[in-house]
């Protein structure tokens, strides 16, 4: 007997914090106009013996009813989580389903580095008198706690971790707990990754996070898919997407963004830093497959593109080699910068909005494409009607991960 | 340091931890529980308070007050033996 079809889910509420702006609109703004807030990075703890390029957030409105109590003791990827968190149950109107029907998945692990080394040093030589409420806030998981919490979400909450597909990889666990009816709506949200200046050592001596070289133009630093690139650069930010079944929603006001038509996630089998041509030609066709969509109906990619010098080359291939060169692209990741945990699900908002906008924000610093025969935005954004659209996500560890979206009609 | 002193001193890290609590009047039969304080923040206001104390003694020593004056006579007790 043929298994019957999953039941379709739809994205009906976003929410979205970056260094280019907080909030779907002001996002959204940040992206059509190319902006960009790349300098040396100045928060606490991200800087010792040297410095790192990165774009920051430079302030946060919290929502209302979130108290000061609960503020001091909430790391920075937290405070972030519950107001990206707001905007997007405000917007899916989720105060009118059983907290019960809830769910919360959060992608990412190990994301309150900067918290941590704040704390270490801070408690150096008097560990006797650290704060009892580190024995709670150094898991991620505290971040559950805060935001259910806060929500008064009664459904399942947990973290997902996949390097910088976490943030695809808790929408697609969002997806499968609404069609396993699990739960009716569930959020996922891709955590702040919040460096401090440890893990911006390491990654830039794995060659993964680009140098200094334009120390003096920040501007020009961050340059996915251009021949001078030499690395990703961070960037805070932190996205949420309420994933629900297409027949559960029965309240007045449900304004779908988009249908999540097809997914797939496949491992490389390989635990270093480098891609794999096979894993990412895979995981787009698995994506594809599931979608039941021809490469030629995919109108718009929102590539991983970090500006890693592999990296980077090595998509454009697998997008050729999946016969999506007739695609448009651009890269995200050149105005926002990389938020490693949260970038998955932060780029498929910002595919959301475009699809929304039927226009494509522009690429930032692409001088020279290494590969011009693609149909890359660049200097300008331009008008585009997406139907389907495709965005990829890769993770250190050999992780794909790949989620096409249907313009909900 | 006087006991009128560290009872001042843990109304000053009650409030720090519990901010809604600056316009509070503090009484010495107040209890951290019936001020918002969970167990959590009692945990937080007794380890500020050891430290600005220069205590070195268990947490756990300091459960059985039933109140921030209970609290402050411990407190001054214990410095007394230190």
């Amino acid at each position: 007997m043929k298994k019957p079809a999953p039941p379709e889910t739809i994205i009906t509420g976003i929410g979205v914090t970056s260094a280019v702006g907080q909030g779907r609109e002001a996002f959204a703004c940040g992206l059509f106009n190319g902006s960009q807030a790349f300098g040396v990075m100045r928060r606490p703890g991200r800087q010792k013996e040297s410095s790192f390029l990165g774009a920051e957030i430079q302030s946060l409105a919290h929502p209302e009813g979130i108290s000061p109590q609960s503020l001091r003791t909430a790391s920075f990827s937290a405070q972030v989580a519950v107001a990206t968190l707001y905007e997007a149950w405000q917007d899916a109107g989720l105060d009118e389903v059983d907290p019960s029907r809830v769910g919360l998945i959060v992608g990412g692990s190990n994301f309150q580095q900067r918290d941590l080394a704040l704390t270490y040093e801070s408690y150096a030589g008097r560990t006797l008198y650290l704060r009892p409420n580190y024995g709670l806030s150094f898991m991620d998981t505290d971040l559950c706690g805060l935001c259910t919490a806060q929500f008064g979400i009664r459904g399942p909450a947990y973290t997902v971790g996949g390097a910088s597909a976490s943030g695809q990889v808790a929408i697609i666990q969002a997806i499968q707990a609404v069609q396993n009816h699990e739960v009716d709506a569930c959020i996922a949200l891709g955590a702040l990754m919040d460096l401090s200046h440890w893990e911006c050592r390491a990654l830039q001596s794995l060659g993964a996070m680009g140098s200094n070289r334009y120390a003096d133009d920040p501007a020009r630093a961050c340059r996915p898919f251009d021949r001078d690139r030499d690395g990703f650069i961070y960037g805070e930010c932190c996205g949420a997407v309420v994933v629900e079944r297409d027949a559960s929603i029965v309240r007045s006001g449900a304004r779908p963004y988009a249908r999540l038509s097809g997914w797939g996630m496949v491992m490389d089998g390989n635990r270093n830093p480098d891609p794999s041509l096979e894993g990412e030609v895979r995981v787009i066709q698995t994506a594809l497959q599931r979608a039941g969509c021809t490469p030629e109906e995919i109108d718009y990619i929102n590539p991983h593109g970090t500006g890693s010098l592999i990296g980077d080359e090595t998509e454009l291939k697998a997008i050729v080699a999946c016969r999506l060169s007739n695609a448009s692209l651009n890269a995200t990741k050149s105005i926002i910068g990389h938020g490693l945990s949260a970038a998955g699900t932060v780029e498929m908002i910002a595919t959301l909005l475009q699809m929304q906008a039927g226009r494509l924000h522009p690429t930032r610093n692409l001088d020279n494409p290494i590969d011009p025969s693609l149909h890359w935005a660049r200097q300008d954004s331009v008008i585009r009607r997406v139907e389907n659209a495709l965005t990829l996500s890769m993770g250190f560890g050999g992780i794909n991960t790949a989620i096409c979206l249907r313009k909900y009609s | 340091m006087n006991r009128e002193e560290i009872f001042k001193l843990i109304i000053r890290h009650a409030q720090e931890v519990i901010p809604g609590l600056a316009g509070h009047t503090f009484r010495p039969q107040d209890r951290l529980h019936d001020l918002g304080a969970n167990s959590v923040d009692r945990a937080e206001i007794l380890m500020l308070a050891l430290e600005s104390l220069s205590l070195n003694i268990p947490l756990i020593d300091l459960y059985g007050p039933n109140n921030i004056g209970e609290l402050a006579d411990l407190l001054h007790e214990k410095t007394g033996a230190a």
